[in-house]
């Protein structure tokens, strides 16, 4: 069984490296193209290194020249400039969209630029892919994922009928893992797993999270209990069938009730060593894995030991990201890419410090998983995909720029008043 | 970039925008798409909403104001790429080889001037001034204090006595500002 699956993977890695050379011929191709229509930049004297924008995590009043003191009507210039320059691109929207990738992958999904017309040879290379991908990949991995999805509930049930203990768990981990593998090839997933001896075997795993399918794709390898918000449809068929075998917590996000008594019962879970480890993404929201965002706290006050996973897809061949409305569409995308290629890094378990802070606890495990992920890492909320930013930042924006103008202004005020007394 | 269908800025189009901004191509489908992808409606125009979902501009003082600057052009309270594009093309960076029609050193000032200028008279007056400061501010400092800074400013700028600014005693107010930096964003490509 194993030994199929090693033979697989290896003909899986044939063609990622195929498609590697024909994504740089792709290149080769537009670049030539663009080069004719930009003309050179003529030089300025602009330094963008200098170009203002507004702090998140430390507010700092722009535009401020101690030497020039009090209110100048040139004040305003450069919190116009770093709005319009967010207007242009910001550091928090970009990562809820798709990674922007540095070459075509011969998707028309990335194409934005009427790459397909660039040259006769690319527009066939793309028509090929297309009937590939469409005709052939495609309903091979359908008939996979149909097949998957009884065996798996199968699967669950058999396990279901055990008495607890260890068995049963013995049973669920071989079980699932196999089940997770032979759907992960209805995606022609190719994860490629470092440093297997962090693998946790039990306690709290973190990682980073860009899509549904990273519980699946680290479920090829180890086993997990899960945590999640409750969805209906074809999630919801899988975690109904994971919940027969083991004790997954799956909760209502908008329930207030709910979410309390998940940290609880994540607290019953860090005391019983025997249990399998449970996989939380404390983002909270799915990113675009080019950045990790903030980690929410909750995990990190309850338990002392965390176990750090990095997960870091390769867009170039099929983008996990989750963007679209409907689960399905975002499935029929993934199995219409070329594949789903990913690698993931097992770090070394984290302890907290004695005096530290779940936040600081957090950040800190956040910043490993970003190093090694090579992702940048933000403090931005990835809560932000949905609300507004609190009012609270815009007044801390104020609160700053009204210092820098007070301590001047006074000493102004005293100015003015002895020259009213000369005369 | 990759959930919206397929370009719909033609050729004409690119070249008519880069010949009245100076955008080079490039970067003006690069704003295409950022364009597209700030409009969440999908109806090919921008509402204040859409521009306000930013959360940096969101948390900017002058927030309102900024996104106030693409709107004065529209008639009907949406802004469409021309609008979007020709607003922006005043914060290029100035280019000694170029005829910069929309991002020269005059350009850039009247379009700080007009932050300022609310009812459009060509004139700030003391409370426009003080709408600004408020803006700034928040509730950090009284409102004595502040209107004494309005006066200030006005009386330091004002050369003809009408105890307001124009733009000429705006310009001179800036002068020894350095607009170029201060009003400059680098476009990507």
């Amino acid at each position: 069984m194993s030994a199929t699956a090693h033979h697989l993977l290896e003909i899986r890695r044939y063609y990622i490296n195929f498609l590697l050379k024909l994504f740089a011929f792709g290149q080769k191709k537009v670049e030539r193209k663009r080069v004719g229509k930009d003309q050179d930049d003529s030089e300025t004297s602009f330094s963008e290194f200098d170009q203002p924008s507004l702090s998140f995590e430390q507010p700092r009043a722009l535009g401020i020249d101690e030497d020039n003191k009090g209110f100048h009507m040139d004040h305003v210039l450069e919190y116009v400039t770093a709005g319009m320059a967010s207007i242009m691109e910001d550091n928090v929207t970009k990562y809820f969209e798709p990674e922007e990738l540095p070459m075509w992958n011969l998707l028309s999904r990335t194409n934005d630029r009427a790459y397909e017309f660039v040259s006769a040879r690319l527009t066939v290379c793309w028509m090929v892919g297309f009937v590939v991908r469409y005709a052939l990949l495609f309903p091979i991995r359908l008939i996979i994922l149909t097949l998957g999805i009884p065996l798996f509930w199968l699967c669950m049930i058999i396990v279901g009928v055990f008495p607890n203990g260890q068995f049963k768990r013995w049973l669920n981990r071989k079980l699932v893992i196999f089940c997770f593998d032979f759907i992960a090839g209805s995606l022609s997933l190719v994860a490629t797993f470092h440093n297997t001896e962090n693998a946790p075997k039990r306690g709290i795993a973190v990682a980073n999270h860009t899509s549904p399918i990273d519980s699946v794709v680290l479920a090829t390898h180890n086993y997990y209990d899960m945590v999640g918000q409750k969805h209906s449809g074809l999630m919801g068929i899988f975690m109904r069938a994971l919940s027969h075998a083991s004790t997954h917590i799956w909760f209502e996000r908008s329930d207030e009730k709910d979410r309390s008594s998940v940290v609880e019962r994540l607290k019953e879970r860090v005391n019983s060593p025997d249990l399998p480890p449970i996989l939380i993404f404390p983002e909270g929201v799915c990113v675009n894995n080019t950045s990790v965002m903030q980690f929410k706290k909750g995990t990190f006050e309850i338990a002392s030991v965390i176990h750090p996973i990095a997960i870091r897809f390769d867009a170039r061949f099929g983008d996990a990201f989750w963007w679209q409305d409907k689960f399905h569409h975002y499935i029929l995308h993934m199995m219409t890419s070329w594949a789903i290629v990913c690698n993931v890094w097992y770090l070394p378990p984290m302890t907290r410090y004695p005096e530290e802070s779940a936040i600081a606890f957090a950040n800190r495990v956040k910043a490993k998983i970003a190093r090694q992920g090579g992702m940048i890492d933000l403090s931005w909320d990835g809560f932000l995909k949905a609300q507004p930013p609190k009012k609270e930042w815009l007044r801390q924006q104020q609160q700053e720029f009204a210092r820098h103008l007070q301590v001047d202004n006074t000493e102004e005020e005293d100015q003015w008043s002895t020259k009213d007394k000369d005369e | 970039m990759g959930n919206k269908s397929s370009l719909m800025l033609q050729e004409q189009d690119i070249r008519d925008i880069q010949s009245e901004t100076g955008f080079l191509p490039s970067q003006i489908e690069r704003l295409y798409s950022r364009f597209t992808s700030l409009d969440k409606g999908d109806n090919g125009t921008l509402s204040r909403e859409d521009f306000l979902r930013i959360p940096e501009l969101a948390i900017n003082p002058l927030g309102d104001r900024i996104v106030h600057a693409f709107f004065k052009e529209s008639e009907d309270d949406h802004v469409n790429f021309r609008q979007f594009v020709r607003v922006l093309a005043h914060f290029r960076p100035i280019k000694r080889t170029q005829d910069n029609k929309l991002n020269a050193r005059e350009e850039k000032l009247r379009f700080a001037f007009k932050m300022y200028d609310l009812d459009d008279d060509e004139r700030i007056s003391r409370e426009e001034l003080l709408a600004v400061l408020h803006m700034m501010v928040g509730e950090n400092i009284s409102d004595d204090q502040l209107n004494s800074i309005a006066e200030r400013t006005i009386l330091e700028a004002d050369k003809d006595g009408d105890q307001m600014i124009s733009f000429e005693e705006f310009c001179c107010a800036l002068e020894r500002t350095d607009v170029e930096q201060k009003m400059s964003i680098k476009f990507l490509k």
